[in-house]
């Protein structure tokens, strides 16, 4: 049984643990799904806003040469975006996505940013419509907004319709509502004359195993008097009922009108009477595509006869949407499924355009299309890792497939660095533990496959029914699931759960239908409504989470989509259904059992989290049952947001928990009695699918719907972190051995945007209760004689604290002056193997660690080849101290020279003076540069000559070869040579110029010079 | 390092040692300049030195920066036996950064300057920030590192906008966020302050200042408030 840690006083929360951030792995290359662009209108469009299904706004301010987010602290499914072009730093977000997707994730309103979006106010009362499809600005009087809110997928509510304001946003009145099943789909306002507005309604509903787009719901309305009253318009339509209606006016001639109609004839409609009369224009494959997905029809804003249906691919028309040519791929493939075109308004040439794979740019209307990488908006839906070194990281996405990359690479992770290795969309991807070359991946529908990761080549080994069996039903996300008790043991499951024990060469099922099998769940050739859509994304009754016991492999737990959660004992010969157990802890039934997670340290440890949005309820449901599944008690916070995707139990630490929900990641440290949202550089409601714990690094690893993959580096100190340590003002952790090394990777010579490494250094962990407002926090190395090695720049952050020692020394002081930047006095030796002493001082109070440096013995670079690396660095750091000190004392001797030189009388002396002064600097060119004018010319002195091969010995990993150590020894003969050079010159010179300076009362006796 | 970031930044947040607007805006700006010696104590002020450094890796890299209040400034630094200096007085700029390969300075463009000058108000930008054509604004609470700090936007005569996140328990800045727009590029500067520390004076000033990306924290070592500054320090040689 664990035992709950009680923390007396101070609580952990999301500042505890602040300083672990998140790496963002992004990446770019594949990107993901863009619902929302616009940009401010001027000709070069410099400034671009792209709302995403999953992450958030990102915004450019260099017509999209780089992105940054900008609605990190909210929630990340954007469904619009407006920009008040009058004031452009006024600017709307809708959250929600329209794209009613069977993942399609939830809004909580409408949030507006008067500074281009550096800060956020939610706003106007729209928190409950969870879907906006359009958000519209008057452009005479903006303080008019008209939001187009199709509302609820899963529910009725009386909260869609369409939206106005007329105070700017902060209050709404419904304008048009239809029915609480029927919201508003889209919204026009006349340019020409904003009295008239055109809508379309649009009647929906997903369930969980079927879509519906139609209904008498459905249709397209029509105000004069600002959305005051409304008539619907229906001449020339095809007969209701509707389903989605894509409208679009042409804003130069806004009379004339398009839409596509989804109905039992749909096809694109024009009126060119402002929609009193509709005639039917065409229905080409393109315009007709999937009418619920793709719902963006455009015209250009100065030829009304010039139309884009930005849609499964990209078309355009010159003849007012009668024919259709496609956009070529000469700029390369453009990514198939558009949510979003922008036209800049001032150069119509200019388009942006978002897809299920991010953005594109067009300079030349639409026809060839550039992608841009700079967006790491992937939605993974699984992550998983392997045991390389570094190790690598695998995951599939929505319409994106199934990729790998490695978690650190020289230079750090680039776009480039990421694989492709199955297509589809992408779901699990799992290696295979028991062979390095092997991960297994997916398309949607249960297609497993069996990657060889060295060529890609992949095998096809989804189980098939046996000549008994009914027609399997597989997930649209199947689970593939690798034993953790046994390795090699690989599960996957329709309605039937399979395991194959030789990398799916053959498959036993191993259970009846562990589904309920309901039949009236099982028509999803019925499925699309008015269009047919049935793409195994309504698929159910179906296996949908799978966990093998850590501690014993015939003790597997499987969760469905209708809410069985049954475990096996034996191997799959006799199953138990325990769903009737947890609804007495008060989970719905029929829910989604989203993730298991059989305990690594109590086998009838059980921890689940339960999916219920389906039906209309965003609760977040996560349990734990310590009984094998008979009772139940559910986690509670108030933190908690969004539905559950995911829960993991640390594989160190049984009281440390994380909880990945649609809308955040927290995370508990006392076995889930209390939690905190995760902040750790990571979007506070990020959609987090997945979480892993890589067993050697200690990193937690995410799959976020929206943001690619994260990476929290070694989370050892979540479970470290003591009541007894949290209670403490200052607290100084211990340090683990620090084995030496100058990182895993070289560096590159061509710098391109990449994610960061993991830190290739050891670090030096410390707590600080509060915030110190006052008071220095200092941090020091020593060696055991007390000599000072380094200092440490400190961070003083309430919580968790990470530095880093370079594990190097000081740099010498070289030579002062000269008129070349030396970068020997920025390098300096590795320390050698040995104990040191840490010293912090927190405002007047010292703490004190040992640290105990070591040798890599595993490394080829020998402990011998280390000596003689650092005595070679060490000989010429002092090469370089013996030089400075040297042209330290020249230039003071010419600075005194150069005071008194006029002040002397006798022109035999002020000869004398300015030879000896001459001879000095004849000296000193010789030791550092004097002439460089320019980082082109390469002036080497003697300091330049030390520095060049002290660089050499001080930054490699090896033994200095002999020319080098021959080297050493020849410049520490030209510093000695040097010395007596200018001992020499002063002997000249020196006594003389002295006692008459003396003489003449400029310098008294007890001077030196 | 990039010219706008961490050195020509420095002084930016170090002399903001200005107030916010709070539970009115004004409240918490009186009660930040309350909390740093207070106003009276600030308005005596026309010019300081600070002796400051940095150390990377090791290296200690010293930084003196010298104003005249809303005249002249000049920050200099001394890495690898070389030193960089960005210079202002009345209306022409310098910076001199050999670190970026420049053998010479070089003139700063008309929008640099224009930011370089916003940050010459040795006084801080709170105090009497309406006389000085100011704008204040309070934008709610935000969490800076695990402090509900207050978050006050400032918007400059010249236009430019900072924003103050003040730590409600000593109302001191604890972060300061600005926002330049110079030369058609648009930067983010973020500093952490803190080690608030009283001077002779009676005024009270962040000795540390940090700015996420940079390799280490600015640490004060020695001001002296009012002294007598050379021209020549703000000619360029």
């Amino acid at each position: 049984m664990v035992m709950p840690v009680v923390y007396a006083q101070t609580t952990v929360n999301s500042a505890t643990f602040g300083s672990m951030e998140a790496r963002q792995m992004g990446p770019g290359t594949m990107s993901g799904r863009i619902t929302a662009i616009e940009g401010v209108n001027d000709e070069n469009a410099k400034i671009i806003y792209v709302g995403t299904a999953g992450g958030g706004i990102w915004k450019s301010t260099n017509a999209g040469a780089s992105f940054k987010p900008i609605f990190d602290k909210y929630c990340q499914s954007i469904g619009a975006f407006s920009i008040n072009q009058k004031n452009p730093k006024i600017i709307y977000a809708g959250t929600g996505e329209s794209n009613m997707r069977n993942s399609v994730s939830i809004g909580d309103g409408l949030y507006k940013s008067t500074d281009e979006g550096d800060n956020w106010t939610k706003i106007g009362g729209l928190d409950s419509t969870e879907h906006i499809a359009k958000i519209a600005i008057d452009p005479t009087n903006p303080d008019i907004i008209f939001v187009a809110a199709p509302g609820p997928l899963w529910s009725d509510s009386r909260h869609r319709g369409l939206y106005k304001s007329t105070d700017a946003g902060k209050t709404f009145q419904k304008a048009l509502y239809i029915s609480d099943k029927a919201g508003c789909a889209d919204v026009s306002i006349d340019p020409k004359n904003t009295n008239i507005i055109y809508a379309t309604t649009w009647e929906f509903r997903r369930l969980p195993y079927l879509f519906n787009s139609g209904g008498q719901g459905s249709g397209i309305w029509k105000s004069i008097d600002g959305g005051t009253t409304w008539k619907e318009l229906k001449n020339g339509l095809p007969v209701k009922p509707f389903g989605r209606v894509a409208l679009a006016l042409a804003p130069s001639a806004p009379e004339n009108l398009l839409a596509i109609v989804e109905s039992s004839n749909t096809g694109l409609y024009i009126s060119s009477d402002g929609g009193e009369n509709w005639k039917s224009q065409s229905a080409t494959l393109n315009v007709v595509s999937r009418p619920f997905y793709f719902s963006t029809l455009v015209v250009d804003p100065f030829d009304p006869k010039r139309v884009y249906r930005p849609a499964f691919i990209f078309s355009y028309s010159v003849d007012g949407g009668y024919s259709f040519a496609d956009a070529n791929d000469d700029g390369g493939w453009v990514h198939s499924d558009h949510h979003a075109l922008w036209i800049n308004p001032k150069n119509s040439s200019h388009m942006w355009l978002g897809t299920d794979g991010g953005v594109y740019l067009s300079l030349d209307k639409g026809a060839t299309w550039m992608f841009n990488g700079g967006l790491p908006v992937g939605q993974f839906y699984h992550v998983a890792a392997d045991k390389k070194k570094p190790y690598s990281i695998y995951g599939g996405l929505q319409d994106n497939g199934s990729w790998m990359a490695p978690s650190s690479a020289p230079g750090g992770v680039k776009n480039s660095d990421w694989r492709s290795i199955y297509g589809g969309d992408g779901f699990w991807v799992v290696p295979d533990p028991t062979d390095p070359n092997i991960a297994y991946a997916e398309s949607q529908g249960g297609d497993v496959n069996r990657i060889n990761t060295t060529n890609f080549k992949s095998v096809g080994i989804k189980p098939e029914p046996s000549a008994t069996d009914p027609k399997l039903r597989w997930n649209w996300n199947t689970p593939i699931v690798v034993g953790t008790a046994n390795p090699k043991n690989l599960y996957t499951g329709a309605q039937f759960l399979y395991k194959t024990v030789d990398q799916g060469r053959n498959w036993s099922k191993i259970s009846p239908d562990l589904t309920t099998n309901d039949k009236r769940k099982q028509e999803q050739e019925k499925s699309g409504g008015l269009s047919a859509d049935n793409t195994s994304a309504e698929n159910h009754c179906t296996i949908f989470s799978i966990a093998e016991s850590p501690l014993d492999a015939n003790l597997v737990w499987v969760g469905t989509d209708d809410g069985n959660l049954q475990y096996t004992l034996d191997g799959g010969k006799t199953w138990t259904n325990v769903s009737k157990n947890y609804a007495l802890a008060g989970i719905p039934a029929q829910t989604w059992v989203s993730s298991i997670e059989a305990s690594q340290f109590d086998k009838n440890v059980v921890y689940a989290t339960f999916d219920n949005h389906m039906y209309g309820d965003h609760k977040t449901y996560a349990g734990r049952s310590a009984d094998m599944g008979k009772t139940w008690t559910m986690f509670k916070s108030a933190e908690f947001t969004g539905f559950a995707h995911k829960i993991k139990e640390d594989i160190k630490a049984p009281r440390l928990l994380f909880l990945g929900t649609e809308m955040g990641l927290f995370s508990s440290v006392d076995s889930g009695n209390t939690w905190f949202r995760m902040k750790n550089n990571i979007p506070w409601y990020a959609l987090v699918r997945d979480i892993q714990i890589h067993p050697e690094t200690n990193d937690l690893l995410l799959a976020t719907h929206g943001r690619g993959i994260m990476i929290v580096d070694d989370i050892s100190t979540m479970r470290s972190l003591s009541a007894d340590v949290l209670n403490k003002d200052v607290y100084l952790f211990d340090t683990k051995p620090m084995v030496l090394t100058m990182g895993a990777f070289g560096g590159t010579g061509f710098p391109v945007k990449a994610a960061p490494n993991s830190p290739s250094l050891p670090s030096i962990e410390y707590y600080i209760k509060d915030r110190l407002s006052s008071g220095e926090v200092k941090i020091e190395v020593y060696d055991t004689e007390g000599k000072l090695v380094q200092s440490i720049p400190a961070t003083k952050r309430k919580g968790i604290n990470k530095v880093y020692w370079n594990m190097r020394m000081k740099p010498p002081k070289t030579a002062a002056g000269g008129t070349k930047l030396d970068y020997g006095a920025s390098i300096a030796p590795q320390v050698m193997p040995g104990n040191y002493i840490l010293k912090m001082k927190v405002a007047d109070k010292e703490y004190q660690q040992p640290i105990k440096v070591v040798h890599d013995a595993s490394s080829s670079f020998t402990m011998a080849d280390r000596e003689l690396q650092h005595n070679t660095a060490m000989a010429l750091y002092n090469t370089h101290e013996q030089l400075a000190k040297n042209v330290a004392d020249i230039s003071a001797k010419q600075k005194m020279l150069k005071d008194n030189l006029d002040k002397v009388k006798d022109t035999k002396v002020k000869k004398q003076m300015q030879e000896y002064y001459d001879k000095l600097e004849a000296l000193k060119t010789e030791l550092i540069p004097t002439k460089s004018t320019s980082i082109f010319s390469d002036e080497k002195r003697l300091r330049d000559e030390i520095t060049d091969v002290y660089a050499s010995v001080c930054n490699t990993e090896s033994a200095p070869n002999n020319l080098q150590v021959d080297r050493a020894k020849s410049l520490q003969q030209k510093v000695n040579d040097a010395d007596q050079k200018n001992a020499t010159i002063s002997k000249q010179y020196e006594d003389k110029i002295r006692s008459a300076l003396i003489k003449q009362g400029l310098m008294k006796e007890n001077v030196k010079m | 390092m990039k010219r706008y970031s961490m050195l020509g930044l420095i002084m930016v947040s170090m002399l903001f040692v200005g107030s916010l607007q709070a539970q009115t805006a004004d409240e918490v700006v009186n009660k930040h300049l309350d909390a740093i010696g207070g106003k009276e104590n600030w308005k005596k002020v026309n010019s300081m030195k600070m002796e400051a450094s940095l150390s990377v890796q090791g290296m200690d890299i010293p930084i003196n920066i010298y104003t005249v209040n809303n005249k002249q400034y000049r920050q200099d630094f001394t890495a690898m036996n070389m030193t960089g200096y960005t210079i202002v007085n009345g209306d022409s700029g310098w910076a001199f950064n050999p670190l970026q390969g420049q053998s010479k300075p070089e003139p700063m463009t008309a929008e640099q300057l224009t930011v370089q000058k916003d940050q010459m108000d040795v006084q801080g930008d709170l105090v009497d920030y309406k006389e000085k054509g100011h704008k204040v604004e309070l934008l709610g609470k935000e969490d800076v590192d695990g402090t509900e700090a207050l978050k006050l936007k400032l918007t400059r005569k010249s236009g430019s906008e900072v924003i103050y996140f003040i730590d409600p328990a000593t109302y001191y800045i604890i972060r300061s966020s600005n926002k330049l727009k110079v030369n058609g590029q648009e930067v983010d500067q973020i500093a952490n302050l803190s080690n608030y520390t009283k001077l002779p004076e009676g005024i009270v000033i962040p000795f540390t200042m940090e700015m996420p990306g940079a390799p280490a924290p600015v640490t004060i070592k020695k001001i002296e408030v009012n002294p007598t500054l050379d021209k020549s320090l703000f000619t360029i040689k």
